[in-house]
């Protein structure tokens, strides 16, 4: 990392999440925000598969937290993520918004990798903020 | 028709154990709530109303996303039901229920119910402050502010609605209920009070796409800024999401600090409204930042200067 990081700008690359083991099967966890990032980002294990979005809503161009509570990112039947400001429900899976005021959009995917140890990294940047 | 404002307001939820933790954690009182539900309500009665969206006692949803079932007014007296009905059963059904009250739709469909208020009159101090040039308003050792000081809601505020159309909005609680508008915020809506409220607001419009009609959010008033932001801080430090805030409105002038919720809506502490009467001219301003709020603030984790680093020390 370059000495003269400037901690205004996000170099969330290669920044650890948590380890996978601390990602339960069927939930979803908040992380950070981390290296620089401004949102945490949703880590959800769906049927042994990890999935990873920024927690911003896209339904106002600077995205807003979606949560009701730390890691509360489901609606009841915890078939979606739901955003909590307006109940937007998105497709765990794909990010698209199947209801709700941004009907269409999608959530920002996060690429990450996962170490043989089990640590999950950001692999590569994350958007902050759409245009 | 001498509406006071809102007494409670209904919601269909997915997720009632939710919603019962939420809405306990933002200082409502649960009566007689069980498993399907039940009324949270704050000092003077009113409040919030749960029931699971299946149960088929709710009034009908909306058909949007949006969890709002039924706002229900409180009014004055047993005539001022008696003119409500006379009013509006020109043009739609009004059901008249066993306890007198009556259920109705608006012009956008939201279910609306009126009743002779159940609220409680208040007898509390609002926060007091010192100043310079005023008399001081706590007594000498009578201090502002501790630990456990009291931060609960006292009263619902207002709702706040997303309509597709201001002008039918407008003309349904103006022209028909007696509304009275007391602020634009042009490209959102009005700001509207009832007849026997001197409230800024119980009442405003955001203008938005068919498909979002709902309650954008409701607010339940503090007794001053200083509950408002030391309830919201308890709030954040056990978990809960804030959205915007804290900070002060400028048509209004009530300090905010609104809330995610698992009620598909925001939930607003609010404190310091203005209050107004019939010789108020209206002000108009296009929405935007600036003509929102007069100040903004987001919360920080507590920190305090001390000493700090020797001159010199690399920190």
């Amino acid at each position: 990392m370059s000495r003269h990081w400037n901690p205004e700008t996000p170099r969330p690359q290669n920044t650890l999440l948590c380890h996978i083991d601390e990602v339960k099967e069927g939930d979803a966890k908040g992380v950070g925000p981390v290296g620089g990032l401004k949102r945490k980002i949703i880590l959800i294990k769906r049927n042994g598969v990890l999935h990873a979005w920024l927690d911003a809503c896209p339904h106002y161009s600077t995205g807003t937290p979606m949560s009701w509570k730390a890691d509360a990112y489901f609606n009841g039947d915890k078939s979606h993520l739901a955003c909590h400001s307006h109940g937007a429900l998105f497709d765990i899976e794909t990010g698209e918004c199947v209801l709700g005021p941004c009907l269409g959009q999608r959530l920002t995917p996060v690429e990450f990798t996962v170490s043989d140890g089990g640590e999950i990294f950001i692999a590569s940047p994350a958007e902050e903020e759409k245009p | 028709m001498n509406i006071i404002g809102p007494d409670y307001l209904v919601f269909g939820v997915d997720d009632i154990a939710a919603c019962s933790e939420y809405l306990t954690a933002f200082g409502l009182k649960p009566v007689d709530v069980t498993d399907k539900g039940g009324l949270f309500e704050t000092l003077d009665g009113t409040g919030i109303l749960i029931r699971h969206k299946a149960d088929p006692s709710l009034p009908p949803p909306l058909p949007t996303s949006n969890m709002l079932r039924q706002q229900v007014y409180g009014v004055r007296a047993a005539e001022d039901l008696d003119a409500i009905e006379a009013e509006l059963s020109s043009d739609r059904r009004v059901t008249r229920l066993s306890d007198g009250s009556i259920e109705v739709k608006d012009d956008h469909g939201f279910e609306l119910k009126f009743q002779v208020t159940i609220r409680r009159e208040l007898s509390m101090p609002a926060e007091k402050i010192n100043a310079p040039g005023a008399p001081a308003q706590r007594k000498p050792n009578e201090i502002g502010v501790w630990e456990e000081m009291p931060a609960l809601p006292r009263s619902l505020s207002h709702v706040v609605l997303f309509v597709p159309d201001i002008d039918i909005a407008t003309g349904f609680y103006c022209d028909r209920l007696g509304f009275v508008i007391t602020d634009i915020l042009s490209g959102a809506g009005p700001f509207l009070r009832p007849k026997a409220n001197d409230d800024h607001h119980t009442l405003f419009f955001i203008r938005t796409p068919d498909y979002m009609k709902g309650c954008e959010h409701l607010a339940f008033h503090m007794g001053g800024p200083t509950e408002l932001m030391v309830a919201g801080t308890r709030f954040v430090k056990k978990g809960y999401q804030s959205f915007w805030g804290p900070g002060r409105h400028k048509f209004g002038s009530n300090w905010f600090w609104y809330f995610n919720s698992p009620l598909g809506c925001h939930f607003e502490y609010d404190a310091d409204m203005d209050k107004h009467d019939d010789t108020w001219v209206a002000r108009e301003t296009p929405m935007g930042a600036e003509s929102s709020q007069i100040v903004l603030f987001e919360m920080r984790e507590k920190w305090a200067p001390s000493g700090g680093p020797p001159p010199g020390a690399k920190g």
